[in-house]
């Protein structure tokens, strides 16, 4: 690049100097000792939770990290590798491990009602169902300790009469070998009263006290709150036939597939509950992105109108950029420097900002921009002025980096050329077109490449704009703005079913696509040709 | 370091101007027609810029001074003075703007620091050595940068739930939680960087290694202050991405008193936008105008910086 | 090779006097916080967490949650952390799965389908005399599939605002209330006659009055007041009618309906004295009063000669997270701590919604909460079930179609198949 040529002949030749030694080397091994040490430490502090907890894939990442890094440091080997691996690990454990998982996602139906597995989705159905029938009894409750034993101490609402509960049943207790005051026990003969933190800390999952259930003849008597209701349930799962029943009607629910779900089905077809539960289904969330009609021909508009949008958005930023930037690039023009501080604002004020102050700009009657115009174009109501508003507010957002850019180019290439270029005759637009154009975009090329792929993935400028709309009665999942990656997010964190599974697939390919494209690019403009 | 005397190189390498044989005449000496046809058209063409870059800039500035704030009521020119949504930033404990502002400045420097200094040491290595993978590294390195994190949010999610049970420091709804997540990007200003790195001569760390430096140093001491400028650029351009990230944040930081910037302030707008209009705006000046001056000081090693080598905008 | 091994050497040696530190730190913690449970995590959370019962809600609602939940850490001696959550349903059910969500999470009740679909929440058992101490219509929508999941603390529907210059009167007819409007816009006093949001997107929850006035209706209901997803109302007879109607007061029409009128701007117009009246709910209230104009607040009426206009009623309610940390005080917090006429009249003089609770309505005495609970009161519950979530979008594209202009009958169709299709595939 010419930029760089002429740097080169520009730079000073290297001061000569001697640079110490004995400080020099001391210094930095009590930095790599001390640093190396420090994560060793903290890995070591970590693992003693994480074997209780036995989270042994985090143990091992953990592990590997410090064994990387020590082996990278501790020799005097490997020395690319010293510079490469702190950014590296960073990328590797927040960017690509993610990207994998989203992989290994895009192979589940995880979504909403799927986000349970299936005992638990059982449990909660059958735990949903309980009820307080009639004549159930509502009680005072207190927990007491005796040894590592549990019991609860009830006392009845109504009556006034106190029980000991425990998974074997009901007892009555003895009135005088309690104090009762509110309604529960505060004190009681052979047990401890545990606190209502106790309680609740007890009462934490897989805690003593999570799922504590007392069995009556009406049911079962479970804690609520500082409470205990008698509930009954007339469900019932088999493991066995891996069914549920409903002992009252003697209907039983199996699991009947319906989509890419399960749902426990009675043989009428009436569904228990809307309750599902998460598999893995291997590939049929990317079956069902390449041939399902609706999402294929979603899929192919949004795939254009992406494209569309990335070339257009760098294409318009980049010519208003060039435009200005050749206007505004002769000595000879005073006030030089106040142009070029004033057209860097819109691309330093931070973009969240200038997109939400745009969007309201659009409103067809109270607008800025109906009003300064005098226009009564309704915006983002209609798929085409809409795509405009998006491509006019991205133009506003990026020309001033397109200008700058290009104000850098143009006055990197040397002027003896254009010299020659007007001596040979050529006019004023001629050697633009024939010698300046052709030099810059040389050397801007791989920035319009990287911002055509920023662009393509652009999810700010679509969202916080239109969301994606205006929609169409006729399909609410795809709107008339919206580019892959906003498609991608209403699928998965959307206000209808989410479906975190399918849209992982759909990430998946969208990520595929974008490396495709980038690759293209690069090859088609050969901007990497002196990568060497 | 002072003795390398790095500043009159760095004049050299980052002023805009580069050599400049085109002083054929100056403005002053063309007249009538000739100045318009070469020069004046020029200035019509600025100013038309300046008017489509500014009048959205006026429009936020309007409303914030507007004390009714309402999206109706607003116009370019201020019909009235007034500072209460000002005020109101500051006294509603409900919008910390003040708190977000602080959250937002520790993750941005961090972040910034962090990555520049990870790109800055990759970059060396890609311009310096020669090496097994180099250009694949390279190559996947830019493929991986277009991945937008978030289409991973739901994975990130769950991996940072996951740790947090763990490390409860760097879980959700945690600020160390959500710069390192935005470490993940440490390696996005690579390439910038690494462009800059070629075009310092290598026969200075050669003759730095004759001396008996080791690579380290080489690096350290004489490397690094060399390229200062474009360190502040990447550092810049860093820092306006990780103002303007929005969606990540959105998903990891819920909680009022850890929220950036983007999250708070999208709450405020989206709470109300017609009433919040006015606060909206107010917040949204005071957010940029650092962005703006930062923006006008470093403006000369920016339009240096961004044409040797970028690759992120 | 013996400069590795001394790198090395201190290396370890400064690893182990980190694990040191940090795990004498973990000791000190554990004997503070005794019953560890056998849980070996270290440091002390930060940020969040540390409460013994953490509620999450949105940033309007943050102020009266943490009132009541102020009261209830002090009764029970313990701390209490209230957080404004952006997109608070979604966030919850996201942060739920994942086993970090809060221990009580507050939102209105058309949650409840989604939330209990995913196992989100878990049902109340609430004695039934303290059942009958709320409005039957709010317990009605929060009780799903027969259990009670939210305790209702709060009813509100959409009324009738009206600018008492303009539009003085009570109403019997939205007919009269246009033309009163129509007689201001032509007088040039205001520019809209009804500001009622529509938007580009359409607002089905505005327009429900209307549609239902004029004939229609969304989801069937069973003998018990329960809706039928099975029975989609858009798309028959009478959603076609309100369609033709709502065509009527269109762009083309008599232009009282626009889209350019949306969620941003239709409180503005009408507090700046340019709507004469406005459809809103009673978030609307205090920007109203502070905007010093004469106003009046009213049930909207129905059209003349047709049904009466059923606004949806929504309820805020609390619920109980099913996989919270804090699950005794969580339910304690919902039945016992909110549950009473005094954390109920907290909640009511903060959040300023029409009480659930029937005993904290008969102190009222402000005009305009009183018009507000009637409007509530004959209001449907907004339908909870999973079906629902299928309709707003393309009935609102729908809405804002026929307001634009297209034909009624053509686009409440398609929108009636689009949704029976949408729901047929879940």
């Amino acid at each position: 690049m010419e930029l760089t040529a002429s740097r080169r002949t520009q730079a000073e030749p290297p001061p000569d100097e001697k640079i110490e030694q004995g400080s020099s080397k001391t210094l930095p091994m009590v930095v790599k000792i001390v640093a190396l040490g420090t994560i060793g430490g903290l890995a070591a502090a970590l693992t003693p939770a994480l074997l209780s907890q036995q989270r042994w894939a985090f143990l091992i990442a953990i592990w590997a990290i410090v064994g990387a890094l020590v082996f990278v440091y501790a020799t005097k080997r490997y020395i690319p590798a010293k510079y490469l691996l702190p950014g590296a690990l960073f990328l590797v454990v927040f960017v690509v491990y993610p990207i994998l998982m989203t992989f290994q996602l895009s192979t589940t139906n995880f979504g909403d009602g799927t986000r349970t597995d299936k005992e638990t989705t059982i449990a909660r159905i059958i735990g949903g169902s309980a009820q307080q029938v009639d004549g159930a009894r509502q009680f005072g409750l207190s927990v007491g300790q005796a040894g590592t034993d549990y019991t609860f101490l009830l006392v009845d609402a109504e009556t006034g009469d106190v029980f000991a509960g425990t998974a074997d049943g009901l007892a009555p207790l003895d009135a005088g070998s309690v104090t009762v005051e509110n309604g529960v026990v505060t004190e009681a003969e052979g047990y401890t009263l545990l606190t209502k933190s106790e309680i609740n800390t007890l009462s934490q999952r897989d805690g003593p006290l999570d799922g504590f259930a007392v069995p009556t003849e009406g049911g079962v008597i479970k804690a609520q709150g500082f409470q205990a209701v008698e509930l009954y349930t007339p469900l019932e799962y088999d493991q066995a036939t891996d069914t549920i029943t409903n002992t009252e009607t003697g209907t039983t629910y199996t699991p009947v597939q319906v989509g890419d779900r399960k749902y426990f089905t009675s043989e009428s077809g009436e569904r228990l509950s809307n309750q599902s539960w998460g598999e893995n289904i291997g590939f049929d969330n990317y079956v069902r992105a390449f041939t399902d009609p609706r999402i294929s021909s979603d899929f192919v508009g949004i795939f254009l109108w992406t494209l569309a949008f990335a070339v257009l958005s760098v294409a318009t930023t980049f010519f208003l950029g060039l435009l200005l930037a050749t206007a505004l690039n002769d000595d000879r023009m005073k006030g030089q420097k106040i142009y070029r501080s004033v057209l860097l604002l819109p691309y330093a004020i931070p973009g969240f900002i200038s997109l939400l102050v745009w969007s309201g700009f659009y409103n067809t009657e109270f607008g800025l921009i109906n009003d300064l115009t005098g226009l009564s174009i309704n915006w983002f109501g209609d798929p085409f002025w809409a795509k405009v508003a998006i491509i006019g507010t991205n133009l506003w957002m990026g020309f001033p980096y397109m200008f700058l850019v290009c104000t850098g180019a143009l006055q990197a290439i040397p002027g003896d050329l254009k010299e020659a270029a007007s001596i040979d005759g050529a006019s004023g637009f001629v050697n633009f077109r024939k010698i300046t154009f052709p030099l810059l975009l040389v050397s801007v090329a791989p920035l319009l490449v990287s911002s055509f792929a920023f662009n393509f993935n652009n999810f700010n400028a679509i969202f916080l704009l239109t969301e994606g709309g205006p929609f169409s009665p006729a399909n609410p999942t795809a709107g008339g703005t919206d580019i892959l990656i906003s498609y991608t997010y209403r699928l998965a964190f959307g206000s209808s079913a989410q479906q975190i599974g399918f849209a992982s697939a759909i990430s998946v390919i969208l990520f595929v696509l974008t490396g495709v494209l980038a690759a293209v690019q690069f090859r088609a403009t050969r901007a990497l040709e002196d990568v060497n | 370091m002072a003795q390398n005397s790095p500043g009159k190189v760095t004049a050299t390498v980052v002023s805009p101007a580069g050599g400049g044989p085109v002083q054929e005449l100056r403005g002053d000496e063309l007249k009538g027609a000739r100045w318009w046809a070469e020069v004046g058209w020029r200035h019509i063409v600025g100013v038309v810029a300046i008017v489509y870059a500014v009048i959205p800039i006026l429009y936020i500035i309007s409303a914030s001074l507007n004390p009714l704030g309402s999206v109706a009521s607003t116009s370019i020119i201020p019909s009235q003075f007034s500072l209460v949504n000002f005020e109101a930033l500051f006294s509603d404990p409900n919008r910390p703007f003040a708190r977000w502002f602080l959250n937002t400045l520790i993750v941005a420097v961090v972040v910034v620091l962090g990555q520049v200094f990870f790109s800055a040491l990759a970059a060396y290595a890609f311009s310096r050595f020669r090496f097994k993978g180099r250009r694949g590294g390279l190559l996947t390195l830019l493929l991986i940068q277009m991945f937008p994190q978030f289409l991973a949010a739901v994975a990130l999610f769950q991996m940072f739930t996951q740790v947090g049970e763990v490390v409860p420091a760097i879980g959700l709804d945690t600020m160390a939680g959500y710069i390192l997540l935005l470490l993940g990007g440490a390696l996005g200003q690579v390439w910038l960087i690494k462009g800059f790195f070629d075009s310092v001569p290598k026969e200075l760390d050669e003759a730095a290694t004759i001396d008996g430096c080791g690579h380290a140093q080489v690096y350290f001491k004489i490397i690094l202050p060399l390229v200062r400028p474009i360190l502040a650029v990447t550092g810049l351009l860093s820092f306006v991405g990780v103002i303007g990230e929005y969606i990540m944040a959105s998903i990891f930081l819920r909680e009022t008193t850890v929220k950036t910037l983007a999250v708070g302030m999208y709450g405020i707008i989206e709470a109300d936008r017609s009433n919040n209009l006015g606060v909206f705006a107010a917040a949204a000046v005071l957010t940029a105008l650092p962005v703006i001056l930062l923006f006008q000081y470093l403006q000369r090693f920016i339009v240096g910086g961004i044409t040797s080598g970028a690759v992120k905008g | 090779m013996r400069r590795i091994s001394r790198t090395l050497a201190i290396t370890a040696s400064v690893a182990i006097f980190a694990a040191a530190c940090s795990s004498g730190d973990s000791g000190g913690d554990a004997t503070d916080g005794d019953t560890g449970g056998g849980d070996a995590t270290t440091e002390a959370p930060p940020v969040r967490g540390d409460e013994e019962l953490v509620i999450w809600t949105d940033a309007v609602k943050l102020d009266a949650i943490q009132a009541v939940a102020a009261k209830f850490a002090t009764d029970n001696d313990i701390t209490v952390g209230v957080q404004a959550v952006t997109d608070t349903r979604t966030a919850f059910l996201t942060a739920n799965a994942a086993g970090n969500g809060p221990d009580v999470v507050v939102g209105a009740h058309d949650w409840i389908g989604q939330l209990v679909q995913n196992g989100a929440i878990d049902p109340l058992q609430l004695s039934p005399s303290d059942i009958a101490g709320y409005a039957a219509t709010a317990v009605q929508a929060t009780t799903y599939e027969g259990q009670l999941y939210g305790l209702p603390y709060g009813v509100e529907a959409i009324a009738l605002y009206c600018n008492t210059d303009y539009a003085p009167d009570t109403y019997a007819s939205l007919d009269d209330v246009i033309a009163a409007g129509q007689a201001a816009v032509d007088a040039g006093s205001v520019e809209v006659q009804l500001s009622q949001p529509v938007g580009n997107d359409g607002d089905p929850y505005h327009m429900e009055p209307i549609y239902t006035s004029a004939g229609g209706y969304l989801f069937g209901q069973n003998a018990d007041g329960t809706y039928n997803a099975d029975d989609l109302g858009v798309g028959k007879p009478g959603s076609i009618e309100a369609a033709k109607k709502i065509g009527s007061l269109g762009e083309s029409g008599s232009n009282v309906l626009r889209r350019s009128v949306s969620g941003d701007n239709s409180i503005a117009l009408f507090t700046e004295g340019n709507a004469a009246c406005l459809i809103s709910g009673p978030w609307a209230l205090a920007d109203v009063r502070k905007a010093d104009i004469p106003y009046s607040v009213q049930p909207i009426p129905g059209f003349a000669g047709m049904n009466p206009a059923v606004p949806f009623m929504g309820a805020q309610a609390f619920y109980v997270a099913s996989n919270g940390q804090n699950k005794s005080f969580a339910q304690e917090f919902v039945t016992k701590g909110v549950n009473n006429v005094e954390a109920m009249t907290t909640l009511y003089e903060q959040a300023n919604l029409v009480p659930a609770l029937l005993a904290v309505r008969d102190g009222i005495t402000d005009e305009d909460t009183l018009k507000f609970a009637a409007a509530a009161d004959g209001g449907a519950p907004m339908p909870a079930i999973p079906a629902m979530a299928e309709v707003w979008t393309p009935l609102g594209q729908a809405y804002s179609a026929i307001v634009g202009g297209s034909d009624p009958e053509t686009s409440i169709t398609q929108a009636g198949d689009t949704i029976a299709a949408a729901i047929a595939a879940s």
